[in-house]
């Protein structure tokens, strides 16, 4: 093997850096001005304001190469349109937990820090172009959130979900692992790129299979698709409020972001049955099955659910079912640009998800009260008019959860299903269908929670919480957000799809 | 002047929104809950006022779109902003904007629970409805189809009766169900039209243009599915039977300007649905479904009639005799005739007159007496002589009789139906006029429990001391019914500018439809327009 020039280049890296750094400067200045704890929150929100120009500066490319570090990051349109969701979500997750923080006694330096390292893993998921990139990614994001989840220690509830978190994750982990090995073994290389590349002649096409196999068990754990859902409902429900519309928000959508670049990226079509032709088929075969199973299995136990944090878990989990929907679309895509608009289709369903979810989760953590106490449906009766401002942002995040047309769910929807239905393949046209019957069961469960808030009438006092002025600032945002993408998405999904011009230097 | 007239569709759309919005603002700096009723009055006048500019050029230009605008709003999917007005849509539009200001005066004193939302719901409820008529985009279409399920949701779930947050619920998910289906195939027809053509649209006058060129042509199975998929979504809407068990909860349990709107104009939504963009679409699967849905309609008809003799409450007895009246509209469309479907039209405007003021009349009692039980009633004509004629008035145009605008559309659509040989087995062997008896005993049901319900609610002696004591109409109530009185008699003794605006729209579906019949629907003598 000779050596190559590794292509060192920080620009294309900047953003990761700017939130690495930014993260230990706020751990280590928690351990050295304990005193001072509540500037990290401003800190981190710099830092990641920093990242956000960062991207934005490298964005159209022309200044940063297509790929650098020995073809270890790249620079497209995949990883530039899940940064962005991942700072975002990690901006409002910040806003969010100012009151948690203040109310638990949380400690916030920790926290803070914790959240930057796992933002700066998400990040790392989506740029890495290599197996080993994407799995350090992947851990840095898991352990810091690990953490958190736990991170109401006295709470039994929330280390119980710590710990059942940790378990499967690890174990997730080691399947993921082990399938990295085993298309390592295939087609003796690490490098996304070049293992499109071999597919179509790998060494050991059994192995590729096998390895692709547990690849898809490792990250269906991650987005939480069925049948590999199962920690989901008890971990979010356990886990602090804001961590939860964390959860299901970033991280799920940076494991999306690898799965795709995985496999999308490296199992492209390739004609044949043979080999990868073969391989192609077989994962879009199992993911629209696993997307049908997880849309039906998420929607229907959200019906039967009670509390409203357990019923987000498994509305996430049917959501990571449709965003599964635009995922086969794109890994059946004709064409490099139906690949890339699909690719972007996901990106912005993860984004108009996270916009209503981090807000749903904004207004319950306000609402909920100290340990997430009241979060039943029952808790929510007839406070729909005495407190119209909460009520009706959290019923607009509903109904674009719902999917409800001006809102972003809707274009999100339309957008996944569209590349699935181009395939014009009966099985993939089946998986929309099936996502569309999925949509209307979920009208029951998203409606309930506008039902108890308007249409019940409240038996005991309530008190109509104050707004912070850090939540009042998530709940703008976000509604904003909720109406800008689902009016004026074009603007969006133009960039999200488009490719950067690449800097004139070979690439690798 | 010219900017009012290019822009009239989207300003009609979003003059309730912005009335809305300045509703909220006014409430936020005043605090006056009392003014409320009158700005939304006052915006919802305007906005009628508006809509008759439509007059000015609507429905004539020849098989073609006035007012029309036509702007970019996703590219990334080829959606556009695309709205316009025909024959087809003008009279619903009017429809809309008219009936909406008799809604709000009707609830004057009815609403005490937060007035503000009820009055920005309904108004938010405007938009979507108007929208849902003139939109020319399928996607564009679908987004005011749904968005209007919300207000409408909010208006039974808030400010419904004892039962309403099961009504809600299950109209919300009987509708929504449907029209997702529908989304499927408004996005398989954009795919469709991309392999056909290149480009991918949802734009209905494209894809019209495509189809009938035969740029874009399906399977006769493929076209099954897709005409199915759409007319799904419009059968729960109008309810065609058996999809109407949403109906009678929904009109129920809503308010009276609910019920009101809900009858009037959110059930024309499905039968205009269903002849705007299922029968240009898809003509072929149209006419091979035709039989099912006129089956469907006449057993709408008679189970209708049926079960709203038996009803013990007025309210519920109106609401499934709307079940009833929009079989009729069903039976119209699908008799593929000129007289057939020019009738169902009007019917569908005569239903939304006659019932909406039923429904406002059933609300004028409840006001007074809190109750819609026939038997709590009897010998009201004794203590409200004006009452009783109006609504006796009203019911008699339900019922269709002549001079009075239900029987001009029943008696058109019979005879369209009459005419029509789409039931044709063989040459000789036709089943329509089996259909058109079995229809024509619909209208004599409907004059029974009609008839039979106003007996034992106006006739006969006082029996309940509770009602001795019940004021006649107030100048308000009055003002309110006169101009739906006038329209029942006018549109019963001179439906001519009606029809003669809707004709151009309607013909040109019917060709559409008959043409590539391959002989099986004949082109019956045209309606003489002079």
């Amino acid at each position: 093997m000779q050596l190559s020039d590794p292509n060192v280049n920080l620009a294309i890296i900047l953003p990761e850096i700017i939130i690495a750094i930014t993260g230990v400067v706020v751990m280590l200045y928690d351990c050295f001005f304990p005193k001072n704890r509540g500037i990290t929150g401003t800190m981190s929100l710099i830092g990641i304001a920093a990242a956000a120009i960062s991207i934005a500066l490298i964005w159209p490319g022309g200044s940063v190469p297509a790929s650098a570090w020995g073809g270890m990051i790249v620079h497209d349109s995949l990883r530039l349109s899940f940064s962005v969701v991942f700072l975002l979500v990690a901006a409002l997750t910040i806003l969010v937990s100012t009151v948690w923080i203040e109310r638990e006694d949380v400690p916030g330096g920790e926290y803070h820090a914790l959240l930057l390292f796992a933002t700066f893993g998400m990040l790392l998921m989506s740029s890495g172009n290599d197996l080993v990139v994407i799995f350090l990614g992947l851990e840095t994001l898991s352990i810091a959130t690990y953490v958190m989840a736990g991170l109401r220690k006295s709470d039994l509830k929330s280390n119980e979900s710590a710990m059942k978190y940790f378990i499967l994750g690890s174990l997730a982990s080691a399947f993921l692992l082990y399938g990295m090995a085993l298309v390592y073994g295939a087609t003796g290389t690490m490098n996304i790129t070049e293992i499109a590349a071999k597919v179509s002649d790998p060494n050991f096409p059994a192995l590729l299979l096998v390895g692709a196999a547990m690849l898809v068990v490792g990250f269906g754990f991650k987005v939480a698709a069925a049948p590999f859902h199962v920690w989901t409902p008890d971990v979010y429900e356990g886990a602090p409020s804001p961590i939860t519309g964390f959860m299901a928000a970033g991280p799920k959508a940076a494991a999306f972001a690898s799965f795709l670049r995985i496999f999308v990226i490296g199992f492209p079509v390739v004609g044949g049955l043979e080999a990868a032709g073969y391989l192609n088929y077989s994962w879009t075969t199992a993911l629209a099955v696993m997307a049908i199973a997880t849309m039906t299995v998420g929607n229907v136990a959200a019906i039967m659910q009670n509390n409203v944090k357990r019923m987000l878990a498994y509305s996430s989990i049917a959501h990571a079912g449709y965003a599964l929907v635009g995922f086969v679309g794109a890994g059946v895509a004709a064409s490099q640009s139906n690949r890339d608009a699909a690719i972007a289709a996901v990106a912005f369903y993860m984004l108009s998800y996270a916009v209503a979810n981090i807000g749903s989760f904004a207004i319950i953590t306000l609402l909920g009260q100290k340990n997430d106490r009241r979060t039943e449906f029952e808790d929510f009766n007839g406070i729909g008019f005495k407190s119209p401002v909460l009520s009706f942002t959290l019923s607009l995040f509903m109904l674009s959860l719902l999917g409800l047309p001006l809102t972003a769910g809707f274009i999100g929807k339309v957008l996944v299903f569209r590349p699935a239905l181009e395939a014009n393949n009966p099985l993939l046209t089946v998986m929309v269908v099936a996502a569309v019957i999925n949509t209307a069961i979920s009208a029951y469960y998203y409606l309930r929670m506008i039902v108890v808030m308007f249409f019940k009438e409240r038996a005991t006092d309530w008190v109509e919480p104050r707004i912070p002025s850090a939540l009042a600032a998530v709940i703008l945002v976000t509604v904003i957000g909720t109406f800008y993408f689902g009016i004026f998405g074009n603007r969006v999904i133009e960039r999200f799809s488009q490719q950067p011009i690449a800097e004139a230097v070979s690439q690798r | 002047m010219d900017f009012v007239s290019e822009n009239l569709l989207t300003l009609l759309i979003l003059l309730p929104v912005v009335g809305a919005v300045g509703l909220i603002a006014h409430q936020m700096f005043w605090k006056q809950e009392e003014h409320l009723k009158w700005v939304t009055l006052a915006i919802t006048v305007v906005v009628f006022l508006l809509s008759l500019l439509l007059l000015g050029e609507g429905g004539t230009k020849a098989g073609g779109f006035s007012f029309v605008k036509n702007v970019p709003w996703i590219e990334a999917i080829n959606t556009n902003y695309h709205v316009g007005v025909d024959g087809l849509s003008l009279w619903l539009v009017i429809l809309t904007t008219f009936i909406m200001p008799i809604a709000i005066i009707s609830t004057w004193h009815a609403v005490e629970k937060r007035p503000l939302a009820f009055y920005a719901f309904l108004l938010l409820l405007q938009s979507a409805m108007i929208g849902v008529f003139v939109s020319l985009d399928l996607l564009v279409f679908y987004l005011f189809f749904e968005a209007s399920l919300v207000p409408m949701f909010f208006l039974i779930g808030i400010w419904g009766g004892a039962n309403r947050i099961y009504a809600a619920v299950k109209f919300f998910i009987f509708t929504a169900v449907g029209s997702l289906l529908m989304l499927v195939a408004i996005i398989a027809l954009y795919f469709m039209h991309q392999q056909a053509t290149g480009v991918g649209t949802f734009d209905f006058v494209t894809l019209l243009g495509s189809i009938e060129s035969g740029t874009l042509a399906f399977s006769a199975s493929t076209g099954l599915l897709l005409f199915i998929a759409f007319a799904l979504a419009f059968s729960i809407k109008v309810p065609l039977f058996p999809f109407h068990t949403w109906l009678p909860d929904a009109h129920t349990e809503a308010p009276t300007a609910g019920s009101v709107i809900l009858a009037a104009v959110l059930l024309k939504m499905g039968t205009y649905g269903l002849m705007r963009f299922n029968f240009p679409l898809f003509p072929e699967a149209a006419r091979e479904l035709a039989p099912i849905f006129i089956i469907l309609a006449i057993i709408g008809i008679i189970y209708g009639a049926l079960v709203a003799m038996v009803q013990p409450d007025v309210k519920r007895l109106v609401a499934y005799s709307s079940v009833a009246h929009m079989g009729f509209v069903i039976l119209g469309m699908f008799s593929f005739t000129e007289w057939g479907m020019q009738g169902a039209l009007y019917q569908m405007l005569n239903h939304g007159i006659s019932t909406g003021a039923l429904f406002l009349l059933v609300g004028f009692i409840y006001e007074r007496r809190h109750t819609r039980e026939i038997s709590e009633f009897g010998g009201l004509a004794n203590v409200m002589p004006l009452y009783a004629t109006f609504f006796v008035i009203t019911a008699m145009s339900s019922i269709g009789l002549p001079f009075l605008n239900g029987f001009v559309g029943e008696f058109m659509i019979m005879i369209g139906m009459w005419k029509s040989s789409i039931l044709a087995v063989t040459a000789t062997a036709n089943w329509n006029y089996i259909a058109t008896m079995a229809a024509g005993t619909g209208v004599i049901f409907a004059a029974v429990y009609l008839l039979w319900m106003i007996q034992r609610v106006f006739f006969g002696k006082v029996t309940n001391e509770k009602n001795r004591g019940l004021v006649d109409l107030s100048p308000r109530e009055i003002g309110l019914m006169i101009p739906l009185l006038f329209l029942m008699v006018f549109m019963g003794v001179y439906p001519r500018p009606f029809l003669d605006r809707s004709r151009d729209a309607v013909v040109a579906i019917q060709e559409r439809v008959v043409k590539q019949a391959g002989g099986t629907v004949e082109v019956v003598e045209t309606f003489e327009k002079e």
